[in-house]
């Protein structure tokens, strides 16, 4: 078993003792995971403030919802990523964010340390299929569905940030992913 | 460009939202719709986890940042606060249980059925009585449904609101009431889009107190089969005094 199946291993059955209610496993999906789910909440959140409340959300919901991870069904490490993204997008969206809207650059300044574990993780997926797919569509298709993916925006945010109707962009992003798709399945 | 459709003939409507939901692009009456699909159609719920675990891998080269250890700190002492966090821990605790329990239901889905079925008596103001009604509002996950629960002690009925959900023709959705002693007690089946009044058994209702949890799960047509381990957890709720 190689160290990236090894760490996928140890996510997983650390998922699964937390879902069986063993409070310590949080501690190490939180060593394992945390730097790159806080990537993902300063993201979409903007500010170190927001994303450090969001992440904090993320775990302690994640004590409550760890059952409802199928380990037949997603790696977990797409799974907790996918989990981080959507209750970050809802915080952004609920108006719990005190901040507003900061430019997400000064976000990304913060230093790139991603430990070890992370990168053992992401090994296997790199060569997914996604990162090929997403080549193959035009620029502003791929460009809008990065951003939507990244940052959390909506239609209406994408539209009024590159400056064209919502109808325009709507049919961007919808083409983008037919085309994704049929990539995805090919 | 020849093509004037704008998604690909291969892609239906359900599957070009399913694509969009996941991305969280929607607002609105196609976020509503979205939401309600994600509750009511299977298929859909397993497009969206499908385009949310092909997407993921997007973030493998996306840097990572080392939260400040204070972060840690705040989880930890959020899960081992008293007051809420005793509250949540028994929760998921409860849950837990609920899931491995042999329920022997007060009422069987036979007699949730057979209850009688009146209108709300909307306007009507509560009498004052020795207690007064405790409602509990629960959340189903993911979506913006709730189902509304009213409690009224000088009745011992329950008033149960479940408008927004609707049936998927393969499941039923049987409501429990969570007991510190014997497990959780099944309080009937809601029926999907009504609202219904339910008496509650005289040995119920002493447990139906301002902080009372109550979980709702998913069962098979007609409730959890007798003698057989609830069904899945997908909401729960606490009554409180209003």
């Amino acid at each position: 078993m190689s160290d990236a199946d090894l760490a996928r291993e140890e996510l997983k059955a650390a998922i699964a003792r937390l879902a069986d209610g063993d409070r310590s496993a949080l501690e190490f999906i939180y060593q394992a995971t945390s730097a790159k789910l806080f990537g993902i909440c300063l993201r979409i959140l903007g500010t170190r403030d927001d994303a450090e409340d969001a992440l904090q959300d993320v775990y302690v919901s994640l004590w409550r919802s760890a059952d409802r991870y199928d380990p037949a069904r997603a790696s977990p490490i797409s799974w907790l990523a996918t989990f981080a993204r959507n209750r970050a997008i809802d915080r952004l969206r609920s108006g719990k964010v005190q901040s507003g809207a900061v430019p997400v650059d000064e976000a990304m300044e913060i230093s790139d340390e991603t430990p070890l574990a992370d990168e053992q993780l992401e090994v296997q997926q790199s060569n997914a299929q996604v990162h090929h797919c997403i080549e193959t569509l035009e620029e502003r298709q791929r460009d809008a569905i990065r951003t939507a993916f990244f940052h959390g925006a909506t239609y209406a945010e994408l539209a009024e940030t590159q400056g064209v109707p919502l109808g325009t962009m709507k049919s961007w992003v919808r083409r983008g992913l037919a085309k994704l798709k049929r990539c995805l399945e090919a | 460009m020849t093509d004037s459709n704008p998604t690909s003939p291969e892609m239906t409507d359900k599957d070009r939202l399913a694509a969009e939901h996941a991305l969280r692009l929607l607002e609105g009456e196609e976020l509503i719709t979205a939401r309600g699909l994600m509750a009511s159609d299977p298929a859909f719920a397993a497009a969206v986890a499908d385009w949310e675990e092909k997407l993921a891998p997007l973030y493998d080269g996306a840097s990572g940042t080392v939260p400040p250890p204070a972060v840690w700190a705040r989880i930890e002492a959020e899960l081992a606060r008293p007051a809420r966090s005793a509250a949540s821990a028994n929760v998921v605790a409860l849950q837990r249980r609920v899931r491995r329990w042999q329920i022997a239901s007060v009422l069987s889905a036979a007699a949730a059925v057979a209850l009688a079925f009146f209108a709300f008596p909307g306007t009507k103001p509560a009498p004052a009585e020795p207690t007064a009604p405790l409602m509990a509002n629960i959340p189903i996950a993911d979506t913006p449904l709730r189902l509304a629960v009213t409690y009224l002690p000088e009745r011992s009925e329950m008033l149960v609101s479940a408008s927004g959900l609707t049936a998927d023709g393969v499941h039923d959705h049987e409501l429990w009431l969570v007991t510190p002693d014997d497990g959780a007690k099944s309080l009937g089946v809601v029926v999907p889009g009504e609202q219904r009044r339910v008496a509650v058994d005289a040995a119920l209702t002493r447990h139906i107190n301002d902080g009372a949890q109550m979980v709702l799960t998913r069962e098979p047509l007609g409730g959890a089969p007798k003698g057989q381990d609830a069904g899945p957890v997908v909401a729960q709720g606490t009554f409180v005094q209003i």
